[in-house]
């Protein structure tokens, strides 16, 4: 009996540790925005091949547009942008990438990851930062290097849609 | 008899002529390049195929089913590379992995490289676009070359951007069979 006792208290004391760390891990709460401008993928210290750079980009546009809940989604240098005073501004940063091999991926299975991590930071019309998240876009079993591109794109349209999309998705 | 000699020698001169010509006219190449468009260019589906070319200072892309303008002042950026791509690639491709005894590993040896073009662009509101191409190996810097000197610009010089995928980090760089 004392030992059923003990166990029901540790597993209180590991549920209740759980809710707390969930509370704590999950995002801010963060403004819902009508409309989402992407701004062109920065790659100062790391050199992206061009095709990458605006793989990134496009499939980020594609996903947002495709994901809902917002409006609008601007491009880099919009000028439409300009008069939205909900507007959620995503500035994407490379910080590693590694260019793997499809042949190496096909052949091996194992070997011949292409891998980018992206640091994307999201402010609002003033500059001031709402969000800040590391993502990562990989391609490991199936097809071209550039499908790492989408893998990324993927993972910021649904954290971009999670966190500011004002209409639920239709 | 002189007479139906002669007509007999014209007609035989004039069928080995019509004969020689009728396949330089079949065989006459279409105007523009023969590309893939992989990516980006608006009302266009992606991975389509079609020709590249220049016309009115316009960078015009015509497919089967779609056609899109470019205007070749409005591209800010110009830049080409080479990649690798299965010999065996689509619906066929995928079908060639579930190949028993490794069968699909080993097609998958074969590769065909090409060349990419990649350019950068705003449309009327100011918006960037980016749209990627893809062509047989050496069209590419040919190309560049031909938008550069009719208005396009570039971030990489044509004398060093041919090389340009040489230039990467030792990390970026695909090991090719």
């Amino acid at each position: 009996m004392k030992r059923v006792l003990y166990a029901a208290g540790v597993a209180l004391l590991l549920l209740g540790a759980h809710a707390e760390l969930r509370a704590q891990s999950a995002p801010t709460p963060a403004m819902k925005a009508s409309a989402i401008q992407v701004l062109m993928i920065q790659s100062d210290e790391i050199k992206l091949p061009a095709d990458f750079q605006l793989s990134l980009y496009e499939n980020l546009i594609q996903q947002l547009q495709k994901q809902g809940g917002f409006q609008h989604v601007y491009r880099d240098g919009d000028h439409n942008a300009a008069g939205i005073t909900d507007l959620v501004v995503l500035h994407s940063t490379i910080r590693g990438f590694k260019k793997g091999s499809e042949m190496a991926r096909n052949v091996t299975t194992v070997a011949g990851k292409t891998s980018i991590d992206v640091h994307c930071q999201f402010t609002d019309k003033d500059g001031k930062t709402i969000l800040e998240r590391d993502l990562n876009g990989k391609v490991q079993f199936f097809g071209g290097n550039l499908r790492a591109t989408l893998d990324f794109a993927k993972k910021a349209a649904k954290l971009s849609h999670d966190n500011f999309a004002a209409r639920p998705v239709s | 008899m002189v007479f139906r000699s002669m007509q007999t020698v014209t007609m035989a001169v004039l069928g080995i002529v019509g004969f020689t010509a009728l396949p330089t006219v079949a065989q006459q190449p279409a105007a523009g390049t023969k590309v893939v468009q992989f990516m980006g260019l608006e009302g266009v589906k992606a991975k389509s195929s079609g020709r590249l070319t220049l016309e009115g200072g316009n960078l015009q892309f015509t497919g089967s089913n779609a056609k899109a303008n470019v205007p070749l002042h409005s591209i800010e950026d110009v830049v080409t590379g080479n990649d690798s791509q299965r010999v065996f690639r689509g619906t066929i491709g995928t079908l060639t992995m579930f190949a028993p005894y490794g069968g699909g590993r080993f097609l998958s040896l074969f590769r065909s490289k090409v060349d990419t073009l990649s350019i950068q662009y705003r449309d009327a509101e100011g918006g960037l676009h980016g749209a990627i191409f893809t062509m047989a190996t050496g069209k590419a810097d040919a190309l560049k070359k031909e938008m550069v000197a009719q208005g396009a610009h570039t971030s990489i010089p044509i004398q060093d951007d041919a090389g340009s995928s040489d230039t990467k980090p030792a990390a970026a760089k695909e090991k090719k069979p």
